[in-house]
């Protein structure tokens, strides 16, 4: 900072334009730091504390209390072998293996197609860009409306095939999974198409037309300027999708709630059915923790893998 | 760069396609939301995409007027749950502004706060499903369960990060001389940050606010969570629709489905611009 003014010396105690900075932007932080300590650095102290016992809220009893029931760690026993929990987290990531690729590859196809200027473009931008802003638990049930034996989706599929389709999606537990898929890969697609447009847009033409004067084909521009320049945004989109896609929920769950039986169960479903059902909050805790930890050392270890690349 | 008419056609008829399997849901939902009860239930080849006998009958019968079509009257209307969902909203986005734009100035300018950015997305990265236990025990010992001011408080802290990226990368980007021309005058680092910046950021103070609140706005299970009878959001209200009356109301929803899906919609075609820095907290620049 180049505005350090010296101070007068009939008045010491006057701090200097960097001291108040300091001070002021310490000031500023506050408010977050707070909410950081009260968010988050307690409620895990909280959680690990309760994940320890066999604390419910039905007990009656503080949660303060909750060592009384001390249980040994029985908690991270029973996770071990909850079939339950392991078929959720497994349905979890079949659903992230699925859609990820899928909105990767539609969305790069429709961001090729949106680089240069044409017309419609704007409308057909925003129009495309409207899923990602619908509230997601009304997607869901935009998606359960149409997957019904008697909707729009048998519909069509009747319509185009001129047979009389009726295929009850929701309630078949292999179906139902495909339905909540394509749900999201509808919703998501458009974020994906932004972010890989957005890279897309910042290729340097004339790298482009220095390749075309070269005698390089369209698609070798593709693979060898064009993908290599936006590498860090795929990353940057396929890591936010992988997040997101672990913590699916809303659509889903309006769609399904997580059945037929536990078909379309994945791990935030599961985790919501035994808090609000069974209360068993102290193993609820348990989970949540062994989740942490383990995407923690996920995202360390990605971060770190990225940070040596880079 | 010429392209080839085949291209063009290739071209427009993809972009036709994702338009039209884009379009698909929305206008079900839409339509459905003036279709009269009969046509509910339609199905193969009865099914209607144009309501035949339009009727405003389902969004009267969500705000709790009794209709002719509809037997079973509410026994609530959607006027709460609209209130409870802009309340939480609109003070969750107060929040995540006031204490993520004042960090963000803090930590552009003054390089404090350490590693307070890496926290913030770390905050972002866990499903808030795995860290409402502690919430959910807390809120009750403080009685904040089913208080829009509750959930207001939520919204605030986990849309926080949000709020702190797009705003770090807007104070980023603005050139300091105009504050700089300030400090010469005399005046203090806090009042220029008042009557200098804030002024000038009023445009990317906007959108990160309109930006955050349709975070806040599409929130399900937070509400889920932590409101049971009282303050409800409008998903919450939405998905109780069904269960609590003898099948589903498609109809009803439906139009309770558009009265929410409009708000972000708009909102989100108005910010369209920022939405890549808000949704990759600012890695990637427009």
């Amino acid at each position: 900072m180049t505005a350090t003014t010296s101070t007068p010396a009939s008045l010491p105690r006057q701090l200097t334009l960097d001291e108040e900075g300091k001070r002021l932007g310490f000031r500023m932080t506050l408010p977050t730091q707070i909410l950081i300590l009260f968010i988050a650095v307690f409620p895990l102290l909280m959680q690990i504390y309760i994940s320890l016992t066999d604390w419910s809220p039905l007990d009656g009893v503080s949660w303060i209390s909750a060592y009384e029931s001390w249980n040994n760690f029985a908690n991270f026993v029973d996770l071990i072998q909850d079939d339950r929990l392991w078929a959720a987290l497994r349905r979890t990531f079949l659903v992230m293996a699925v859609c990820v690729p899928a909105q990767f590859f539609l969305a790069l196809g429709l961001a090729v197609l949106f680089v240069d200027n044409f017309i419609g473009k704007r409308l057909f931008y925003s129009i495309l860009l409207t899923p990602m802003m619908v509230v997601p638990s009304v997607a869901g049930y935009m998606f359960f409306m149409l997957f019904q034996s008697g909707g729009p989706i048998n519909g069509i599929i009747s319509g185009v095939t001129g047979m009389d389709f009726a295929v009850a999606w929701l309630s078949d537990p292999h179906l139902a999974l495909v339905a909540v898929m394509i749900a999201d890969v509808w919703q998501w697609t458009p974020l994906m198409f932004l972010i890989l447009l957005a890279g897309l847009i910042g290729v340097p033409e004339d790298q482009l037309r220095a390749a075309t004067l070269l005698g390089a084909s369209w698609w070798q521009r593709f693979t060898t300027i064009m993908l290599p320049r936006i590498k860090i945004v795929i990353v940057i989109a396929l890591a936010i999708r992988v997040v997101e896609i672990f913590k699916i929920f809303d659509t889903l769950y309006v769609m399904t709630g997580g059945g037929p039986g536990v078909a379309t169960e994945t791990i935030s479903v599961y985790i919501y059915k035994i808090t609000t059902q069974d209360l068993t909050w102290a193993y609820v805790a348990a989970i949540a923790l062994f989740i942490l930890i383990t995407l923690s050392v996920l995202a360390n270890m990605a971060l770190r893998r990225m940070g040596r690349r880079s | 760069m010429k392209r080839s008419i085949a291209f063009e056609l290739v071209r427009y008829a993809l972009i036709l396609a994702a338009v039209a399997i884009t379009l698909v849901p929305i206008v079900w939902m839409a339509t459905m939301a003036f279709k009269p009860i009969p046509e509910w239930t339609a199905s193969g080849a009865d099914l209607t995409w144009w309501p035949r006998n339009p009727t405003l009958d389902n969004f009267r019968f969500v705000f709790g007027e009794e209709t002719s079509e509809l037997i079973v009257a509410l026994d609530k209307s959607a006027i709460r749950p609209i209130a409870a969902s802009l309340l939480a909203s609109i003070f969750g986005t107060l929040i995540a502004m006031i204490c993520g734009t004042a960090a963000a100035y803090g930590l552009s300018r003054f390089n404090v706060g350490g590693n307070l950015p890496l926290a913030l997305i770390q905050l972002r990265l866990f499903p808030p499903m795995a860290v409402m236990i502690p919430i959910m025990i807390m809120w009750s010992f403080l009685g904040l369960v089913d208080t829009w001011w509750g959930l207001a408080l939520v919204y605030g802290i986990v849309t926080l990060p949000f709020a702190f990226w797009l705003m770090k990368t807007f104070f980023d980007e603005m050139p300091r001389e105009i504050e700089e021309a300030a400090l010469v005058e005399g005046c203090s680092r806090f009042r220029v940050f008042m009557r200098i910046t804030l002024p000038v950021m009023r445009a990317p103070l906007a959108s990160s606010a309109l930006f955050v609140f349709i975070l806040n706005w599409s929130d399900y299970l937070i509400g889920l969570l932590l409101t049971t009878k009282e303050w409800v959001t409008v998903p919450v209200y939405m998905a109780s629709l069904s269960s609590s009356m003898t099948g589903q109301l498609y109809g009803a929803k439906a139009a309770l489905g558009l009265i929410a899906a409009v708000p972000p919609v708009v909102l989100g075609i108005a910010i369209q611009k920022y939405l890549v820095r808000g949704l990759t907290f600012g890695a990637l620049k427009q």
